[in-house]
């Protein structure tokens, strides 16, 4: 079935989660609702791999998290870009775009 | 980076905060998750029930936010090293056998590596000491041999191209050399030394210029009355800062000091023990003559860089053959030929190189058996765990966890193994120091050297390791199901596993075997060289060797103003039966002088000693013909000597009978400038052992000390060098001492610190290294026996314990008792027998290393050997009984509930 197609490719669900990031500050279940809806049901982020993800990103002081209470008056952990993230993400941007033009040139050949 | 260690440590020492902190979290993720679907129109039931299936198991969410930091991997080691602390808190036993298996191993190992490294490696602290090489002539036998004149070295520095330098020494003639400080009175080595031979070593004095270069000339030259300190000589006098230029005194004469060499610094290398002074070598008329009338040096070479001592050898050869027209001499001709050595070789006698070579022999093996039973228990202990393990990954862990886990547990052990190990070695050391030191031309080190214990540490915990990691791969491997599923623990795997321990248990008994068999043969030749007959009586006797104060008599006779007024007072002590002085009492290690003397125009070689009349009484020597010293032999009498038999069978006229030798004329040799002067043989003493018990007696000359004057030819050697005080006395040494003591200081203050031995402890002293080879072999083969018993129980033990369903099953269908113990005892017995088969083998082998030890026992003595075998096969059975016995003694109905 498509559960193999719905695994994220290695190493690439710390740029979306920068990219989702990017516009505005999100708890992690918008997170991943956010990328499910936008790549079209192709991904769908759960969140053994999401919160170890963040934890990670947190960590390396991409992004900064801080407990806010939600539209519906619900407890959640908002996570928000840093400086050093959108630079991170910008870079992560370029060579994710090299990669995939190499990619594209050796099947096209 | 900062965020990210202060986060990890918060995280480490707040785990219950930062577990709620992910709970938390993830709840709101499922909130917010069941909120969505409610919206989406699905009842709060069902919205539920797929929002915790999309989620799943939450632990293991929780479990993979924290292993994402570091702090997970320390947390993890650190439950690892609890839980390995557990594990060895729960068998106290098998840890304590590990550890102390490993450390005994590592600590002996360490221990003799240091003594051999520091002692046959190391010798010579010096730059390059391999291209050092000492030149002497050599007699036709090539083993005695001669220092060299000036006037040939001369030629050998001008014309030899395959030296950088040659530069020579000799030790002060007129006996011992005292340092005087205000009251206080120290012995020192002195050494008068070529101006260039402290540069040649490449060593610079830690202080001072030391000598200025100058070419060797007659008379004084710009470094005469200078003086080179050694660092232990400086302390000495307090550690002065400003030693240089200061007057000190050395037998009443006074040298300017123009450096201190650093600590450690000593030469010739193989003195030590006492401070040591160098002053310049003075070249005067004895230098202007080669026959043996002139001074002579002992020299040593720098070799060229890669220049082999052979060419250096051939070299010499050729000036020399070119000289030999002009020696005038014709003992100097009777060893005429050259022997070029390099120095570090000369510095160890090859019986001490061999016996520490044998011992660090003795000392790997017993390294590799400890090792051997370690991994061996690692290994019954890592089979017997494999369903532990299989349980263990049943429930989530993974294989690299489960092998991170057994290496914590093997590296936790090895570390304390390898901390025993080291104060194992540091105390093995000091004692082998203090055991050896003696019997060694060199300085043991007070510690283990830091890198062999490093490297043995290392191997060891390799080793450990491996053997712990093992059986946890290998089980981590295999499929987890059989494991489980199986009643019994025994498979396919454990079987080829007891095959291998069971090789390894074979080697072990044959390691010791070899090891046993050498303590065996070392037992049996002390217990040879006490049943020799030594001639004479040794109990009740008291020897004091004396430390010469020759330069305090230096006009004097010390016959008359030393030696007599001592032994008068010794003679009047209360207790005192009879007292005599000697140049050295039998077997005594201070002092031996050989001497070239002529008989019946013959060259005679012996050894010679100075003796009072009164020995006789003390020893109760025995004479094969003629008489002994006695009061009518004075320095105006005719001069007489006493020879002994073996003197008698080489040189008597009649070979067959000792006495014919009685009235024989004995003539100094080549100083032919006084005929006049010649002894008369009276007496033939029977023969002694002189040097040591398993050695042959040499010829000797005995010299009536009461008959030596300062005008005699032999003044110089038999009366300023040596001499031992012995007494025959019915009292206890405690007793006789201080009364001994005080009549030395008051003959002369420096003999107060004069050491005072029993006659039976000299001889004890002589069984030297075969003594002390056959203690530590008794503690290495005592350990290796110790160690193969441990081995062979743990192995049978574990089988025993592996095979109780088995057993029981045979028991219930009848299998009487003495066939299951038999079953056991079978099973020990060959391996058992392997090994000692083995080892037999391996005994016979290295019964070579032996050889230069042994005494009225062959190497490969078939009664040590049998004795050897037995002992480790009745051990063997012994430690093979216990398990046995329990297999005989299972319960059939206990065996199979167990499981």
């Amino acid at each position: 079935v498509g559960a193999d197609n719905r695994e994220l490719v290695q190493g690439t669900l710390e740029m979306l989660v920068l990219k989702t990031l990017a516009l505005e500050s999100m708890h992690g279940y918008g997170m991943a609702l956010r990328i499910e809806q936008i790549s079209k049901g192709v991904f769908r982020v759960n969140p053994g791999s999401l919160l170890p993800a963040l934890s990670r990103l947190e960590r390396s002081g991409r992004i900064r998290g801080d407990w806010r209470s939600s539209e519906n008056n619900r407890r959640a952990r908002y996570y928000t870009l840093t400086a050093v993230g959108r630079k991170a993400l910008e870079q992560e941007r370029r060579q994710w775009g090299r990669q995939i033009a190499a990619i594209d040139r050796i099947l096209e050949a | 980076m900062l965020r990210n260690l202060i986060s990890g440590v918060w995280a480490l020492l707040r785990p219950v905060e930062r577990n709620a902190q992910i709970g938390e979290e993830l709840q709101s993720f499922f909130a917010a998750s069941v909120e969505d679907k409610i919206r989406n129109g699905m009842s709060p039931e069902s919205a539920q029930r797929a929002a915790r299936i999309e989620i799943g198991s939450r632990e293991m969410i929780r479990h993979k936010v924290w292993s994402a930091g570091w702090e997970s991997w320390v947390d993890s080691l650190v439950r690892d090293l609890r839980f390995a602390m557990r594990q060895l808190r729960k068998s106290p036993g098998f840890a304590a056998t590990v550890i102390g298996t490993l450390a005994l191993g590592i600590g002996a190992a360490a221990a003799m590596f240091t003594v051999v490294d520091h002692v046959l490696l190391e010798p010579a602290p010096y730059r390059n000491a391999g291209r050092l090489v000492e030149i002497q002539e050599v007699d036709k036998s090539g083993r005695n041999a001669w220092p060299q004149p000036w006037l040939d070295i001369e030629q050998w520095q001008e014309q030899g191209r395959a030296f950088e330098g040659i530069a020579f020494s000799r030790g002060t003639v007129n006996g011992r050399t005292f340092l005087q400080q205000g009251r206080m009175t120290v012995e020192v080595g002195a050494e008068e030394v070529s101006a260039n031979l402290l540069p040649m070593l490449g060593v610079q004095p830690l202080m001072g210029r030391g000598f200025l270069p100058v070419t060797p000339s007659l008379g004084p030259d710009k470094n005469a009355g200078t003086i080179v300190l050694s660092y232990a000589v400086w302390q000495a006098m307090g550690g002065p800062r400003d030693v240089l230029g200061r007057t000190v005194q050395i037998n009443d004469t006074a040298w300017t000091v123009v450096g201190v060499m650093p600590s450690g610094f000593r030469y010739p290398a193989n003195t030590y023990g006492m401070g040591q002074v160098w002053t310049p070598v003075e070249l005067d008329k004895d230098d202007t003559v080669r026959d043996n009338t002139a001074n002579s040096y002992m020299v040593m070479g720098r070799l060229q860089p890669g220049e082999a001592a052979a060419a250096a050898q051939a070299e010499i050869d050729t000036i020399q053959r070119r000289l030999a027209p002009e020696w005038g001499s014709a003992v100097r001709e009777d060893h005429s030929q050259m022997k070029v050595e390099r120095y570090t070789g000369t510095l160890v006698a090859a019986d001490v190189r061999k016996a520490l070579l044998a011992l660090l022999a003795a000392a790997g093996v017993l390294w590799l058996i400890a090792s051997l039973n370690a991994t061996n228990l690692l290994l019954a202990r890592g089979t017997a765990r494999q369903r532990e393990i299989a349980m263990r990954r049943a429930l989530g862990a993974g294989r690299w966890r489960i092998v991170q886990q057994m290496l914590v547990e093997g590296s936790m052990m090895s570390a304390a193994a390898g901390g025993l190990g080291i104060g194992l070695a540091a105390t093995a050391v000091k004692v082998l120091g203090h055991e050896i030191a003696p019997r060694l031309p060199l300085p043991v080190p007070a510690r283990p050297d830091g890198w062999i214990v490093a490297a043995l540490v290392g191997m060891t915990a390799v080793s450990a390791l491996v053997s712990a990691a093992w059986p946890a791969w290998i089980a981590a491997r295999a499929p987890v199901e059989p494991a489980l599923k199986q009643g019994g623990q025994q498979t396919g795997h454990s079987r080829q596993h007891n095959r291998i321990r069971g090789a390894l248990v074979a080697l072990e008994v044959a390691m010791s075997l070899t090891l046993l068999m050498g303590c065996g043969l070392l037992l049996r030749t002390i217990y040879d060289l006490r049943q020799v007959p030594l001639g004479y009586r040794t109990d009740h006797i008291l020897v004091a060797s004396l430390d010469v104060p020759a330069y305090r008599y230096a006009n004097q006779d010390m016959t008359t103003e030393l030696y007599q007024p001592l032994l008068e007072r010794v003679q009047h002590l209360h207790g005192v039966d009879s007292a005599g002085l000697m140049t050295q009492v039998p077997l005594g290690e201070t002092f031996r002088m050989w001497l070239r003397m002529r008989l019946k125009g013959r060259d005679v070689n012996a050894t010679m000693t100075a003796a009072t009349p009164g020995v006789e009484k003390v020893f109760d020597f025995p004479m094969a013909a003629g008489r002994f010293f006695n009061a009518d032999d004075t320095p105006t009498s005719q001069t007489v000597v006493v020879v002994n038999e073996a003197f008698a069978r080489a040189y008597s006229p009649d070979k067959h009978n000792p006495a014919a030798v009685l009235g024989t004329k004995l003539m100094g040799s080549d100083r032919g400038a006084k005929p006049a002067t010649y002894a008369q043989v009276v007496g033939v003493l029977q023969d002694v052992h002189q040097v040591g018990i398993g050695r042959p007696s040499m010829p000797e000359v005995e010299v009536c000390l009461t008959q030596i004057a300062p005008q005699s030819t032999f003044y110089n050697m038999l009366d300023e060098i040596a001499m031992d005080l012995a007494v025959r006395t019915g009292q206890p040494e405690k007793v006789m001492a201080p009364g001994l003591r005080d009549a030395l200081r008051q003959a002369s203050p420096e003999l107060a610190g004069t050491k005072i031995t029993t006659m039976d402890e000299v001889v004890e002293d002589s069984y030297g290294s075969q003594m002390l080879a056959a203690h530590l072999l008794e503690i290495f083969g005592g350990s290796a026996l110790l160690l193969c018993v441990a081995g062979l129980y743990g192995l049978l033990a574990y089988v025993v314990n592996q095979r109780t369903r088995e057993i029981g099953v045979r028991i219930a269908l009848g299998a009487p008792r003495g066939n299951v113990l038999w079953l056991v005892l079978r099973q020990a017995g060959a391996m058992l027998t392997a090994g000692v088969a083995m080892g037999i083998g391996l005994a016979l082998a290295s019964g070579r290393l032996a050889r230069g030890f042994l005494y009225g026992v062959k190497p490969h003595d078939a009664w040590t050997l049998a004795g050897a075998a037995a002992l480790l096969l009745a051990c063997g059975m012994l430690a093979a009984y216990v398990p046995a016995r329990r297999a005989a003694r299972i319960d059939p109905m206990e065996a199979l509930r167990v499981e």
